[in-house]
């Protein structure tokens, strides 16, 4: 049976990725690394509330991203702290996995 | 409100209340869009107002950079057709500047009244104009995203390195 959230979410998500994919070709490069993290922030909002992750660590991941994202638009530097610290996050977690 | 006012201190909103948009504060915006300026008064624009959630909510999923939802969204587009006919291969550019003047009035009209916007290019034309359902010489050229602001974003600088008087690089006349 389709649960109809369910698809209509990742429906949205593929949506987002796609129409991004295609946007970037003639979009500023910082648009890139933009695109990628703000979609790792809608995975992790699409994963948050089901059952059989940790979505503890997946809410801190993404209100930290959700914190300094648009700082892309004015503070470069904070913007890449933003995703050095992400993927700190991230690498800790791989060890405690 | 005193236009300078206006000018100086609107700004790009991305994030907004849940209060949604009053339909007469809309149809006021529409009205100061077809009132702009527009090359030999051709008119080759169309502005469609989506206020149903779910249109919305698609408009969003094919713009990425239409980052939250809004109560509200004009997309102004460009008729291709109409400039072609009044304005021949020329048409395509001046239609895109009249829609990025009517846009301008949108967001100060907008700001008048109250209300914040954000204008959005990114987005997929094509999904946009199929959501809409608008023919083929349709091209949705810009998104204006309408709501009440949650944010006060502060004041972004601007160059004033960029102006000159009498020519390029100069610095005027001294008296």
């Amino acid at each position: 049976m389709i649960d109809v959230e369910l698809y209509r979410d990742l429906i949205d998500l593929i949506s987002y990725m796609t129409t991004s994919a295609r946007g970037l070709i003639e979009e500023p490069q910082l648009y890139g690394p933009f695109r990628l993290i703000e979609g790792v922030s809608r995975i992790c909002g699409f994963f948050e509330k089901r059952e059989g992750v940790d979505s503890e660590f997946l809410s801190q991941l993404r209100e930290r991203i959700d914190q300094s994202k648009f700082s892309v638009m004015f503070d470069v530097e904070a913007f890449t702290t933003m995703l050095d610290e992400t993927v700190l996050m991230i690498a800790r977690q791989l060890k405690e996995t | 409100m005193e236009l300078k006012k206006a000018i100086m201190e609107r700004r790009s909103i991305r994030q907004f209340t849940d209060k949604p948009v009053e339909k007469e504060k809309l149809q006021e915006l529409l009205e100061a869009a077809i009132w702009s300026p527009t090359a030999g008064n051709i008119q080759p624009w169309v502005f469609i107002c989506v206020t149903d959630p779910k249109m919305v909510h698609n408009i969003r999923v094919v713009s990425p950079g239409m980052l939250w939802s809004t109560s509200a969204v004009i997309c102004i587009c460009s008729d291709q057709q109409k400039a072609l006919k009044a304005a021949g291969k020329g048409g395509a550019v001046f239609s895109l500047f009249d829609c990025a003047m009517a846009a301008q009035n949108i967001l100060l009209r907008a700001f008048d009244l109250g209300l914040a916007s954000c204008v959005i290019r990114s987005f997929n034309q094509a999904a946009v104009r199929e959501l809409l359902d608008a023919p083929e010489y349709i091209q949705p050229e810009l998104l204006i995203i309408l709501g009440y602001s949650d944010q006060s974003p502060k004041p972004p600088p601007r160059n004033t390195d960029v102006l000159f008087w009498e020519a390029f690089g100069g610095v005027g006349v001294s008296k």
